[in-house]
Formats: C-alpha cells, structure tokens, sequence
C-alpha cells in the first residue's frame, strides 16, 4: 500500500471541507477521486500533496506516519500535483520550466546545456509531444498540460496527483494525457485522477473513491460499479445521467444571423434560433465556437455578415449594445469573464439591471435587495446570503449566480457557452431544467457545449462546426457517433 | 458594509490609541490650536485621498494628483489676480482639475495604458504646463477673503472640516448608493466580468478619473489659501500619501476594495502621527521612517486577515 488516509479532518474558520476523509492508494493502479464540487476532493489532495496540513487525522506513507509541511516535503517523499490551472512560467522554456525550483546549479550557474538533455530525454523517454526549447506561452492548454506533467515526473515520483486534467482539453488531447498515465501506471507509479467528467472513467480508472460533503462515502474497485450507482453515491439522491427534456413547440426566430464572417476563423456562418427552442452548437476545441458567440456578442468585431434580433438588424459593437438588444452570454470562464468574485453574490446578480433598481443613477436599496432575494431564491443558489462573496460559493452555485445576472436582465436570447464545466452532476440537471425554463418563457437559446450527450439530450437541433464553418445540422436524439463525424471528418458544406 | 466590521475596526482602533497616547504623552496635544492646526494640515490630503480611493477601487491609480494641484493653484489665483470674484477663481481651480483627471481617464481607457504609466506621464506633462504658466513664479496678490477657504473657521470649527466632511459624505454615497459606485467596484473587481455584463466600462472610469481630479482641483484651492499664493511648485509628492491613506484604511491597489470611512482614518493616522513627532521634539527624518513602517504594517496585517479568511 502506497498511501493510506484515514479520518482526515480539515475546517476553514467555520465551514467544514473534510469531516472523515480516507483513501488508499496502491502502487501501479490509476485512483479515480469522485464528487461533486465541495465534496472536499481538492483538500484532500492539497493535504497529501502537502500544501494544506490536516486538522485530524492519519496520513500513511508507505506504512509510515507522515506530515508534510509543504509541498517540497512532499515532492521529496515522492508525492506530486498535476494542477489544474497551469502554474508555468510562460516565458520560459519547456525545459526551464520542467526544472524550475530543482536546476543543478554550479556555483549558482545553470548548465543549459545539460538541462536541455536533461528535457529531452524525460520528454523522449514518454514520448511527450513536446519539444525542450519551445517557450511555454506558445503552447496549447494540452502542451501546458504535458509540461506540467513532466514536471510531476522529473524526479520519478512513486505517487503522481491529477487535478481535472482533461477539462479543457479535445478528445484527442485528452487520448494523449491518457497514455501517459497508462505509462506511469505500467511502470508502477500509483495514480489519483480527479475527475468530473463520467464518460472518461472506464477507459483509465482501476478504483474509484467517492467523496461526499467532505467524508468518503464509497470505495471500490471501479469494474464493480455501474455509472448510475456511481452517480447515486455521488450526489446521494437518484439522477439520470442524461437530461430529459420535454419539448416545447417553438416560436418566431428571435435571433437570426447571416453570413457572419470573422477572418481569420469564422467564415460566413448562418444561424436562426426560435423562440422556446435550444440550438446545441457542437465541434472541436478550437472549431470557433466560443469566437461565434463573442462575435455575436459584439466583443470581436465582424468584417461581414448581419445579425437581427427579434426582426431588426443591429450593429452590435460591444457588449453593452449586445445587452441593451436583449442578449445575453454566460461565457466559458465565469471566474474570469463571468463573475466579479470579490463583490457580494447580490451584487454580481443586479450587475446588469441596475437601471431596473436606481432612478438618476442613485441606487433604491430594498429594490436592489429585493431583486437579488428574487434570484437567489429562484435559482436555490446555496449561500449564507446575498453578502457573501461570489469567490466563496462552489462552482455549480458560481454558474447560477452567472445566470441570475442575466435572468435580472430579463434577456430574451442567451448564449450559453459550456454551461456545465466543472460544474457537479446534480448542478448540472438544475442547469439544464433551467434553460428549458427560459425556453418555454420564449426565450431563444444557443448552447456550446463539449459534451455530447448533453448536446444530444438538451438540444432540440444541433449545428456543428469545423474550422470556423458549419459542416452540418443534426436534429435531437442523433448519435455522438453523427457529431464526431461532422465535427472531425466531413468536408466543409461551403 | 463592503468590508467586515473587524477589517474597519482595526485602523479605528489604531486611531484612536494613537489619540490617546498623545494626549497622555504631550500636554500641547488636546488643544483646540493643535487639534485644528491637525485638521487644517491634513484637509488637502484628505480631500486628495477621497478622489484616490474611487480611483483605487477601480483598480487605478493617479500619480499626477501633485501636479493637479499646483496647476489647479495657479489657474484659480490667476483668475482671481485678473479681477475676477473668489468665487469664479475657485470655481475655475476646481475645473481644472476635473479636466485634468478626465484626460488621465480618457488616455489610460482610449489607449489601453496601464494608468501608472499615463499619470506618470502628466505628472510632468502637467507640473510642466504649470510651471510655464507662470514662469515659475508664484502667483501672488490674491484678494484677502480668499485666505476663509483654507483657514477660515464657522462657528469656531474649522471650515475646512466641514467641507471635508461634506465631500467625504458625498464620496460614501457615490461609492456605496450610486450606480456609478457600484461599477467602479465591479470595474476593479473584474474588468472583463463588468465589460460582458455590458457596463460601459470607459465612460465610468473616465468620470472616476474625473472625480478624483475635481477634487484634487479643490484640495488645490485650499492649498493655494492657505499659502495665499499660486505656487507652480506646490504638491510635489503629495501622491504619495494620498496613496497611503487609502491603503492604510483597507483600499487595494488590485482594485475592488475600498471605502470613505477607511480612507479618512488612514489620512488621519498618517496626520497625527507627523503631528506628534512634532510636538514629542522627534527628528522629521525619523517621521518619514515611521509612516513608512505603518504604512507597511497596516497592510500586512490586513493582508494576514484576507488570507485567514480564505
């Protein structure tokens, strides 16, 4: 036995993160860590990687009693992190960065040479698709993420942490990172692999572990579990892992865009969505579809092409001019695009309405208060109150706090972009139930999305790109299979 | 109620130690001379630090306030010199310095500079324009009611005390009743989160620059009265404090966070502080070293409580 955990206990000031957190990990198995969002997965991990100590609790390292006291400590034992968000040094090179903090400096002076060596025959020796002297900022999320892992591996760890390494990569990508780990695995390292996304798991996992408001409430090996008693321990409560959808006859076309051109991607694209009807648009990463939404949303610029909202044809040249026509985008990346973290949840919310609350530009407090209370309450967004700060709230109560901004607004088309990234399960259905709300008030909504059965089960139409253009149309309940073939294969219709 | 109790309760209780350590240790400092002379020193940085804080909590800065100031001075008295009433002369200082803080507004969001950069830049360019003005000379000869304005008192109150507590009442409701407060916040808090809510982002910090240069134009006036000249070399380094005392009170330079109440309890920290080395006989080259360490301390410490909070 590799890592033994047992009764890990950790609070912050009043909030409890883990209460009887375990986990054993052996040498040469991939580990899945389970959960939704606050379930207490990344302190539990944060606490063997050494960057958080334990309150409670025992923490076996190969047998022995161990506290590490920082992520050095534990880097020395042999335990490392695959983080989430790059932590690189984007101006320095491939190899600067897999030895950044360990160079075997002489005399304070770095062999470059033999760093590069070095760096290359980690990188051969897995054969990464990474070359040595590239410098980091030049790289794809998916090169970030294989440098990182060189870097977890530069000193032969035995136990190797994965933080959600695959939520913002292709499929292809995501095929890569998992060959590496069969590598590590083959060559006996022990893995743990966070993960939200279900439809990776059997392809890699050997055990899973699940957590549970801050306490592991399964373990087992994972060829003994179905995916739906996988998501019951999850979430604690019976949820299909598709959405269902009732379908809504749908209305006129209240967003209609044509011929939309954006050099050097996007190329004259057209689209209409109905009112009460969910448009899915699917692709690659990389196929232009975030670039199609801030186009319509008028933070990039179009060089041809019209967009009418409603009937009328705008010139949307900015967001707000986007707003003010009836539109709304809960972007990709909510922390940095979508919420302003260190403002109140109540805040966030009125962000977009506060004309509806202030009168010659002075704020009507009970009316502001009001409105928030509304949306909050609406969107069962778990929190202490409108005060507390957005940065503080889960992921999934994150997302509704976004989408409350818009709902504030009364908007009447919404551009949903990856609605459910890193989001938990249960978030998820409330996501979903709420876009079908939107859509049988009559609003008209366009949903990107990477995960394909979410764009089978969601949307009433799907349009898919490749390469800045349509390649096809697929109407509700096609195959993932239809999608893959559309997104990767087929030629441009133009 | 956008800092925690404690967070504002922390330089308040600093203050009022400092308060009442000095009036134990020296008998000429609970005295209504030197308490209003305290006042009367510490006005126009105060008012300059009001403008600062709305700049900060856009997650600006204004390094030019100094240079605003002088010219602010200048022009008013120039005014008043060629015949015009006071009160035109004022009127015509505080413009200049709400023109001055829309320039700075306008080039740091119409050119996408980092704004300490731009008001480096007019730092100069405007103490330049000041100096030519007035060929270096200070303007001298202003009318003798102008001498109310910086030490003029209302029913033994200092005026210069109402009017501070008059702008930094006007300064709470902006920041926490207005709609233009509340962008300034979201602004600084998350730039791009504000800009796809479709706040016109541009137009708010530029009135916030605006704003903070009126009342810099102000600060000027006060300082031109109290010195009852236009001096083109006025100012100089006075950002500096005006920087501390938001800081000191609670204000982030990575913006989004701020307050009246913090920033005047930073200003008078820093006030007192000069003003008790003074009356304890202590060296002005060891008062520069203590602000410097409060200014320090009371950030690390605030710093320590947001990580706690975490």
């Amino acid at each position: 036995m590799l890592l033994e955990l047992d009764g890990i206990q950790k609070r912050f000031g009043g909030v409890t993160a883990l209460r009887k957190g375990a986990l054993r990990v052996q040498a040469g198995e991939v580990h899945l860590l389970m959960g939704e969002n606050g379930a207490g997965k990344s302190t539990l991990m944060k606490i063997v990687a050494g960057m958080q100590s334990a309150d409670e609790g025992r923490l076996l390292w190969r047998g022995q009693p161990v506290n590490f006291r920082s992520p050095r400590d534990a880097a020395e034992a042999g335990i490392s992190m695959v983080h989430q968000e790059s932590l690189l040094a984007p101006h320095l090179t491939v190899a600067e960065n897999i030895f950044l903090g360990r160079e075997t400096a002489r005399y304070g002076f770095v062999p470059r040479q033999k760093l590069l060596r070095e760096a290359r025959e980690l990188i051969e020796q897995y054969g990464f698709p990474l070359r040595a002297e590239a410098q980091v900022r030049e790289l794809s999320p998916a090169g970030k993420q294989m440098v990182e892992i060189c870097r977890a591996i530069r000193h032969g760890s035995s136990l190797l942490i994965f933080d959600e390494p695959t939520s913002s990569l292709s499929e292809a990508e995501t095929r890569e990172v998992f060959r590496i780990v069969a590598q590590l695995k083959a060559r006996g390292v022990g893995v743990i692999y966070i993960t939200h996304r279900l439809e990776e798991l059997r392809t890699i996992g050997d055990h899973v572990t699940v957590l549970r408001d801050g306490e592991t409430v399964h373990t087992s090996p994972l060829a003994d579990l179905s995916m739906d008693q996988l998501i019951r321990h999850m979430v604690g409560r019976e949820v299909s892992a598709v959405y269902q959808r009732e379908r809504i006859a749908r209305g006129p076309v209240r967003l209609s865009v044509q011929g939309l051109s954006r050099p050097p991607l996007l190329k004259n694209l057209s689209l209409e969505v109905h009112a009460g009807e969910i448009l899915g648009i699917g692709g690659l990463i990389g196929a232009g579809r975030t670039e199609l939404c801030r186009a319509i949303f008028g933070i990039d610029a179009i060089s041809s092409g019209t967009i009418a909202v409603d009937g009328v044809t705008r010139q949307l040249r900015s967001p707000r001019e986007a707003v003010a026509a009836g539109l709304a985008y809960i972007t990709e990346d909510r922390q940095r695009t979508g919420l302003a973290l260190g403002l109140p949840i109540g805040q966030n919310i009125t962000l977009a309405s506060l004309h509806r609350v202030s009168q010659y530009g002075v704020l009507n407090q009970s009316a502001e208060r009001a409105l928030e209370t509304r949306f909050l309450e609406r969107l069962r967004v778990k929190a202490a109150g409108p005060r507390q700060l957005a940065g503080r709230l889960s992921g999934g109560n994150q997302q509704k706090v976004a989408i409350a901004k818009w709902l504030a607004r009364e908007a009447g088309v919404f551009l949903f972009d990856e609605p459910t990234r890193g989001i938990d399960v249960g978030a998820k259905a409330e996501v979903f139930a709420l876009m079908e709300d939107l859509a049988r008030q009559g609003a008209a909504i366009l949903m990107v999305s990477s995960e394909l059965p979410e764009l089978i089960s969601v949307a009433d139409r799907i349009l898919v790109m490749k390469q800045g253009q349509f390649t096809g149309e697929l109407p509700a309940g096609c195959t993932q299979e239809e999608i893959m073939h559309l997104a990767a294969f087929k030629e441009s219709v133009h | 109620m956008r800092t925690s109790l404690w967070q504002r309760l922390l330089p308040f209780l600093t203050l009022i130690a400092l308060f009442i350590g000095l009036i134990i240790a020296t008998p000429n400092f609970f005295t209504s001379t030197n308490l209003s002379s305290v006042v009367r020193q510490t006005a126009v940085i105060n008012i300059m630090a009001l403008g600062m804080t709305m700049v900060i909590i856009t997650g600006g800065i204004d390094l030019s306030v100094g240079s605003i100031l002088a010219l602010a001075g200048c022009l008013g008295t120039m005014t008043m010199t060629s015949g015009f009433p006071v009160l035109a002369g004022i009127a015509v200082g505080v413009l200049t310095g709400c023109l001055a803080g829309l320039l700075n507004g306008a080039l740091t969001t119409r050119l996408r500079i980092n704004p300490f950069i731009v008001t480096l830049g007019t730092l100069l360019i405007i103490r330049g324009f000041a100096l030519i003005l007035t060929n270096g000379m200070p303007v001298q000869n202003v009318p003798k009611e102008f001498s109310f304005l910086g030490e003029g008192s209302v029913a033994g109150v200092p005026f210069v005390l109402l009017l501070l507590l008059i702008i930094a009442g006007a300064v709470h409701v902006i920041l926490e009743h207005t709609k233009l407060g509340r962008y300034a916040f979201a602004i600084g808090s998350n730039p791009d989160a504000a800009f796809y809510a479709g706040i016109p982002v541009r137009f708010h910090t530029t009135v916030i620059y605006g704003l903070c240069g009126l009342l810099t134009g102000l600060a000027g006036m006060i300082e031109s009265s109290r010195l009852m000249t236009g001096q083109p070399t006025a100012g100089q380094g006075y950002e500096l404090p005006a920087i501390a005392a938001v800081v000191i009170g609670g204000g982030s330079l990575r913006g989004g966070e701020g307050g009246v109440v913090g920033t005047l309890i930073g200003a008078f920290i820093m006030g007192l502080l000069s003003n008790g080395c003074d009356l304890l006989g202590i060296q002005p080259f060891v008062q520069q070293a203590t602000i410097g360490a409060v200014i320090i301390l009371a950030v690390s410490v605030d710093e320590l409580r947001k990580r706690k909070m975490v």
